[in-house]
């Protein structure tokens, strides 16, 4: 690729709608890893094996019948796959947390990491149902009737955003609820929980499948972005990225795991659109985690917290609430637009 | 104030032969005794000599390996914690970390919130139980003279007001029996005969209480009744008085406290 082409995808608007969306569907699955770990406590380190149950499930009930050799491809509509997706995942979250949740913090991660590289695992594996490593290169979009291509994409960044917009009206629900309180206080204190009458152990359990719920309803837009399904697009790395935006953006706060997977994302990409002579490619594809976890540790050196941070977001402001709080407020107050918000306690120094 | 006479039956928590084993050191032997909710009762004892184990088999946190509990009638022994808070047991902990992350209002909240927790998030009576949550928080803030500490992390406050925070959050769950884990411990010796005035007023406000302290001179002052716990068993009770003439007691106990 020359100077020139990394100019022109700069100023293709299919670049920036595709990332857009990338963001957007990253955003979702951020927020509610959020949720799960931020607030609840139980470090999810399998949250892909989720994103891969709804996905399979979602491509294989709405492949049009006959079109790959499986045995099992039903056709149903785009509204029907989705609906599967979440019911699906919320049953497989429900049996991997059932054993899963006995176990505490560094177990439980290592618990979720294996089911999650189980599930990839029986994608290759179970050949009959989903073409094993080979996957399927098609899938099913909605409106794909209505839109030629192009058109098509901006829809779906649309649709991806709205969704958005939906995970995180939830999160705010959540966050301002007795549930999303019990969900920290257990996460802070578990003997002090128990003591005021929180059912410690069903509350992660209900959140943990929540959370399936809720991922099995994002990965029909990821399945939509990427238009292919194969094992390989839920290795950990997905993950990873998920966690890295989450304590980028600060973990346990609010708009913290939107902000964090759009910085993260638009550094991960604009930095493989550096142009640099021929000789020193590999140089420069060798730097980019390098150049990626130089912007974590920089982050962290003077936020602690990430970007926002869970005092800024609870704090007084969750006893006061005013007509700008929430995100607005959040990003307009660390723009310095709107100064102190009465909350001087909750500044946290580096 | 009712004397053990009086009393008689009509205990609201009963303890019969309670009895629990850490390997072959006995924490808890035998141990059966009445609480009476028109009474402050005190449990009193050197170090490890099982209050804290009693607390903890009351409580659900351990499980005791013979021996039974009664409360208001109703057997709870071997319920799980947060069952037996919900029946009305309350306890406070020694070191009240609390939830560090969050403002007092917000760990009031918590204790208050509705146990139906995420289907409690769903249902339209959300809002107006937040207010009445709000309200009963402002009073016991303002109770404990804590009013102008709500929007204060907990993890900010000092040690005393920490103390108290936690009581104000252990008496939003709505306790009828609180129990309370050395409430004088790390608060300073100026501010204890306030802590005595408030928790007699805890008492006057219709909740049994029934507390561990190390603190002699603090614990005979507000309480009306006293068991001494020594080595796992309880070697004396009576009032304050009694206790204090107690030979047994003055032996094992008082010679180690000033």
């Amino acid at each position: 690729m020359s100077t020139l082409a990394a100019i022109s995808a700069l100023g293709s608007p299919t670049f920036w709608v595709s990332l857009f969306t990338l963001i957007g569907v990253y955003a979702c699955v951020t927020m509610l890893l959020n949720v799960e770990a931020g607030w609840g406590g139980m470090w999810d380190l399998g949250i892909v094996g989720l994103l891969a149950i709804g996905s399979y499930t979602y491509t294989i009930v709405t492949n049009p019948p006959g079109e790959f050799d499986v045995v099992y491809a039903p056709g149903w509509p785009v509204w029907a796959g989705i609906l599967a997706a979440m019911l699906v995942t919320g049953i497989v979250a429900f049996l991997v947390g059932l054993p899963a949740l006995r176990a505490r913090r560094e177990y439980f991660l290592i618990i979720t990491f294996a089911f999650a590289e189980v599930f990839r695992q029986l994608a290759i594996n179970l050949r009959d149902l989903t073409q094993g490593t080979v996957g399927f290169n098609s899938v099913a979009r909605p409106f794909e009737s209505f839109f030629e291509r192009d058109a098509l994409r901006a829809v779906l960044l649309v649709v991806t955003w709205g969704a958005a917009l939906l995970v995180y009206a939830l999160t705010r629900r959540i966050s301002r609820s007795g549930y999303g309180r019990a969900l920290r206080a257990m996460r802070d204190n578990e003997p002090v929980a128990l003591s005021l009458g929180i059912r410690v152990s069903r509350l992660r359990l209900q959140t943990f499948v929540l959370v399936g719920v809720a991922v099995g309803g994002v990965a029909p837009l990821y399945m939509w972005w990427l238009r292919y399904a194969n094992p390989s697009v839920f290795e950990p790395q997905f993950t990873f990225t998920a966690w890295t935006a989450l304590v980028l953006g600060g973990i346990a706060s609010r708009f913290g795991a939107v902000l964090g997977v759009a910085v993260l994302l638009l550094f991960t990409e604009l930095i493989e659109l550096i142009e640099v002579p021929l000789e020193f490619r590999n140089v420069l594809v060798a730097v980019h985690p390098l150049a990626i976890g130089l912007l974590l540790v920089l982050v962290l050196r003077f936020r602690p917290e990430g970007l926002l941070s869970e005092r800024r977001t609870f704090g007084a402001r969750a006893r006061l609430a005013t007509p700008l709080d929430g995100a607005g407020a959040a990003v307009l107050s660390r723009l310095r637009l709107l100064g102190r918000r009465g909350d001087t306690v909750n500044e946290a120094g580096p | 104030m009712t004397t053990p006479e009086a009393a008689g039956s009509g205990a609201l928590l009963s303890t019969h032969g309670l009895y629990k084993a850490f390997g072959g050191n006995v924490a808890v032997h035998d141990v059966s005794l009445d609480l009476y909710p028109d009474r402050i009762t005190a449990l009193i004892g050197p170090n490890g000599a099982g209050k804290t184990t009693l607390f903890n088999i009351i409580t659900g946190y351990e499980r005791a390996d013979s021996g039974d509990i009664t409360f208001d009638g109703r057997p709870v022994t071997g319920m799980a914690p947060w069952e037996i808070s919900r029946r009305g047991v309350v306890r406070t902990f020694q070191t009240p970390v609390g939830f560090p992350t969050m403002t007092v209002w917000e760990s009031l909240q918590v204790a208050g919130a509705s146990h139906a927790v995420l289907t409690g998030m769903l249902s339209s009576r959300g809002r107006h139980e937040t207010d009445e949550l709000s309200r009963r928080a402002d009073e016991i803030l303002t109770n404990l003279g804590l009013k102008q500490l709500i929007d204060t992390p907990v993890d900010e406050l000092a040690a005393g007001d920490r103390k108290l925070a936690e009581l104000a959050r252990q008496l939003m769950a709505r306790p009828r029996l609180l129990l309370l884990d050395e409430p004088a411990a790390g608060v300073n010796p100026g501010a204890i005969s306030r802590l005595s005035e408030l928790i007699r007023e805890v008492h006057r406000s219709g909740i049994a209480l029934m507390i561990i302290d190390h603190n002699l001179s603090f614990v005979l002052d507000v309480a009306d009744y006293v068991h001494t716990m020594a080595n796992g068993r309880i070697i004396a009770e009576g009032t304050p008085e009694e206790i204090a003439a107690n030979p047994v007691v003055r032996q094992v106990y008082m010679g180690v406290e000033t």
